[in-house]
């Protein structure tokens, strides 16, 4: 352990020459101060007589061999951990000069070891730069240990010499021979000043680490003989670049560390850089390879260099053009791992635990420095700037964003206290299990539901879209913040990954009702997808519902009506039609038919009317309706064929022609049906202009729309045979079908009804509101499940997005639905 | 596929059981959060052109 003597430069480009031309020798060593000072306040030169201080012994002794590695003449460190917690440091450094002191008349290696602040370090001509404790020096160490020895190879010969507390038991003397030079020192750390003289192996272990990255190539072995098999190798030819992969080798790092180095002003700046896919900054800093563990003018010189070189990268390239502001240093610095170690002369350390380089002169030196590499390793490397560039703005915009939820989260919790947001009209019930939620497109919407619910378990909640204007070409809607956070207090559960807690839903049923028009589905689109992506658990928990206000309003005179679907507007208006009317088939034992019979016949005659329909994309619905109603066709006779058959076909034109005697086109065809191991039929018509094939087999009979078909077809014959009269009021009329009947009745129905399909919520009044939406006894909910959410945020991201074609496409292909967009 | 991606940054596929579902992470969750808080999230509505013309209100009735 050379102490304090020689030039040290940082090793790469130290010359050996330089160093070598000033002596290191007993003039070089000056002499500051004793050591009673230091037993007494051992703190004060060691941070403390913890385990830290006692640790702190080891790194002081190996820093001055590392100060001989920067020198040039040193290459190896070995540290033992004895059994009895002495340890021992060799290096193979030029040894401590053994010559007389000038001053002090004993040698300069008592001199280093007994004096205060004695040492090559403070002679700049002799080591430029050093860390070693703040330059309190290896004297330290002698004098807080219970015994020390140091043994010094040099000019052929081993010197040796012992100290109990400080005190050397005798001066230097040479005691052996040797081709070999180095420093060796033994110490034992003070009973009387630690507490526990134990040390830690790991502890150890991580410091001369951090040491052979920070002096590249320097080897450094750590062997405990406290135990079997414990002892670490450090060398790491990379130095600090081997170190920010050291540091990042569980992550997933974006590039190839950045290396910088460069010598100005006899400042040395090293900084290895390199970014990883996750959000942690990891800076280590260094000074002479103290670690600054509070920072200091490199380490501000270095972010400010950073943010500088990577904004104005990114601005001169385009990239921030979706920002709102310029990234700022904390964004730049995410996901970064990056060492910086300065060599400079003359360190000043400040701070409650000297953690920090107060030298003013290096920040600029660092900035400067860092900026010009940096921005040239820019420009030189696309794809790494790129990547690290998108890296920036994603955290900037995530910064950005979690600053918007942080407010929205903050103004919420001032409303915690109990207080409920005032447009919520609140329900008595207390139990969420039994109250409901409606969430009310609008106010004047709102206001209805809030006269027309229940107000024992039934609250109310308005709600209202923003619209904005997007540069006069288009109105947007969205959820004001506010609203959000309105939704937010009302259900009671706040919101945020920490926060969110669905045990204080206030409501276990929470119900969307939005207007039956595209904003109302725009609305509830929005809802559904931030219910999805925010709380998701509230719809996997089932609690989710979309209303279903009515589809239709009829009006005849002053009494109007709220329909819900087609359905109930059929029922309404066929017994509205069936009312006085009286349905008779021929003959005078047929049965007359009237009210509810009649309404039910009524009924499965539509339903006919619209099987047919549904088939009418296949098949020709006439030759259909024939075979139905004039034969009981099925798979037996199909599979016979022959006579049976055919006389079946015949009834089958019979009836076809009778009912549409202008048909044109007819033709039929028996053909054979291997596959059914049977025939099928196969007509050629002409249907509405267009030719139409028609294929009756043993498949299309066995259909379940052949078989309701057919059993309507049995209702109907119940009734009798054509012609039908149906009266009313006396008037009689005559038909030959009971489709036309049908006709009748509804058209009756209709009559001095307006029917109008209904649009907005504000048109009802609360009694209607109550009937229609809010009566659990009437109403209709839709659940919302997962999958329909996942759905609506599908139909979410088109809608919202900014790319028009394919939001048109998705409007377009979706015309009929848009208008009911349920999902 | 029934795994998608995170619909944030789009990189990571999030499973349906994953805890910050339909996020890969807290962070993408509070970055959606931020959007909806700031408003960012709109949708577009319909091109103003001319007049919009009001669609008839009268429908008919399903069936005749």
């Amino acid at each position: 352990m050379a102490k304090k003597t020689k030039e040290v430069t940082p090793p790469p480009k130290t010359s050996k020459e330089e160093g070598k031309g000033h002596r290191y020798d007993a003039s070089t060593i000056k002499v500051l101060e004793g050591l009673e000072a230091v037993r007494k306040r051992p703190a004060m030169y060691i941070g403390s007589t913890g385990t830290s201080g006692l640790h702190h012994l080891v790194y002081e002794v190996v820093d001055n061999s590392c100060d001989e590695f920067l020198a040039g003449f040193c290459s190896e460190v070995n540290v033992f951990i004895h059994i009895d917690n002495s340890i021992t440091v060799i290096d193979n450094g030029r040894g401590i000069p053994t010559d007389m002191h000038a001053t002090e008349k004993v040698s300069a290696a008592e001199v280093v070891m007994t004096k205060l602040h004695a040492g090559g370090k403070f002679d700049q001509s002799v080591y430029k730069v050093a860390g070693g404790l703040h330059g309190v020096g290896v004297s330290c160490v002698n004098a807080l240990s219970e015994t020390l020895k140091l043994e010094i190879r040099r000019e052929g010969n081993v010197y040796a010499q012992n100290y109990k507390r400080g005190v050397p038991e005798a001066p230097v003397k040479a005691v052996g021979k040797s081709d070999k030079t180095g420093t060796k020192v033994t110490f034992k750390s003070d009973p009387q000043i630690f507490t526990d003289l134990v040390y830690n192996f790991d502890t150890l272990s991580q410091r001369l680490r951090e040491l052979s990255f920070l002096n590249r190539g320097l080897k450094i072995t750590i062997i405990d003989e406290r135990e079997k098999d414990k002892e670490h190798v450090f060398q790491y030819d990379g130095g600090i670049v081997s170190f920010v992969e050291y540091l990042n080798k569980r992550k997933t790092p974006a590039h190839k560390p950045i290396y910088i180095e460069s010598t100005k002003d006899k400042v040395v700046v090293e900084v290895a850089l390199q970014w990883n896919d996750g959000y942690q900054e990891n800076i280590f800093s260094f000074a002479n390879n103290i670690n600054t563990r509070d920072g200091g003018t490199h380490l501000s010189g270095l972010k400010s260099s950073l943010t500088r070189a990577l904004n104005q990268y990114a601005q001169s390239h385009d990239h921030l053009k979706k920002l709102k502001s310029t990234p700022e240093g904390e964004d730049i610095r995410e996901g970064l791992t990056a060492v910086i170690s300065i060599k400079l002369p003359n360190p000043q350390f400040e701070g409650q635990t000297k953690g920090k380089l107060g030298n003013s002169e290096i920040e600029g030196i660092v900035k400067q420095v860092v900026y010009e590499k940096l921005t040239d390793y820019l420009e030189k490397n696309g794809t790494e700037a790129r990547r690290i560039v998108s890296k920036v703005i994603e955290a900037a915009m995530a910064r950005e964003a979690a600053r918007q939820a942080r407010n929205l989260v903050r103004r919420k919790s001032a409303m915690e206290g109990g207080a409920l947001p005032g447009k919520l009209a609140d329900c008595q019930e207390r139990d969420p299990a039994n109250s409901e939620l409606y969430i009310v497109e609008g106010d004047s919407a709102g206001g209805s539901a809030k006269s027309g619910r229940d107000r024992r378990f039934q609250a109310i909640l308005p709600l209202k879209g923003k619209i904005l204007n997007v540069e006069k070409a288009r109105f947007d809607k969205m959820l004001a913040s506010e609203e959000i956070r309105t939704l937010i207090t009302a259900l009671g559960t706040s919101i945020g990954e920490q926060d969110f807690d669905i045990t204080k839903l206030r409501y276990h049923s929470i119900i969307l009702l939005a207007d039956a028009d595209v904003d109302g589905s725009h609305i509830r689109t929005l809802l559904l997808t931030f219910f999805y992506r925010q709380m998701p658990t509230i719809i996997q928990n089932g609690h989710l519902f979309i209303g279903q206000p009515p589809l239709y309003r009829v009006q005849k005179g002053k009494s109007e009506k709220y329909l819900k679907d087609d359905v109930a507007l059929e029922d309404y208006l066929i017994d509205l039609g069936v009312e006085g009317m009286k349905l008779k088939a021929k003959g005078k034992g047929a049965q007359e038919i009237s009210g509810k019979p009649l309404s039910i016949l009524t009924k499965r005659l539509i339903r006919y009317t619209s099987l047919l329909d549904l088939i009418r994309s296949r098949r020709d619905p006439r030759v259909v309706d024939a075979m139905v109603t004039a034969v009981n066709l099925d798979a037996k006779i199909l599979k016979e064929g022959k006579a049976k058959l055919d006389a079946e076909l015949d009834k089958i034109a019979d009836h076809y022609k009778k009912q549409n005697p202008d048909a044109s086109d007819f033709k039929v065809e028996v053909l054979e049906d291997k596959e059914h191991s049977s025939h099928k039929v196969v007509y050629e018509t002409n249907y509405n202009g267009f030719p139409k094939s028609t294929v009756i087999d043993t498949e299309f009979l066995a259909s379940p729309e052949v078989m309701e078909l057919k059993k309507l077809r049995v209702a109907f014959n119940d009734i009798g045979e054509a012609p039908f009269s149906l009266s009313h009021d006396g008037d009689s009329k005559t038909f030959d079908t009971l489709m036309e009947a049908k006709n009748t009745i509804l058209e009756e129905g209709k009559k001095g009804q307006y029917i109008q399909r209904y649009k907005g919520l504000g048109e009802m009044n609360p009694t209607q509101l109550w009937e229609t939406t809010l009566n659990p006894e009437s109403r209709r909910l839709l659940k919302v499940e997962v999958e329909d959410a996942v759905e609506a945020d599908a139909i979410f991201s088109i809608l919202m997005g900014d790319q028009v074609e394919p939001r048109r496409e998705f409007i377009e292909k979706n015309a009929l639905t848009v208008r009911n967009l349920d999902i | 596929m029934k795994t998608k991606l995170c619909l944030i940054c789009k990189k990571v596929p999030v499973e349906k059981k994953a805890p910050y579902w339909p996020f890969c992470s807290e962070r993408c969750k509070l970055i959606d959060l931020g959007k909806w808080a700031s408003g960012q999230y709109a949708i577009a509505g319909e091109e103003i052109k001319k007049e919009s013309e009001e669609e008839d209100d009268a429908v008919k009735p399903p069936h005749s």
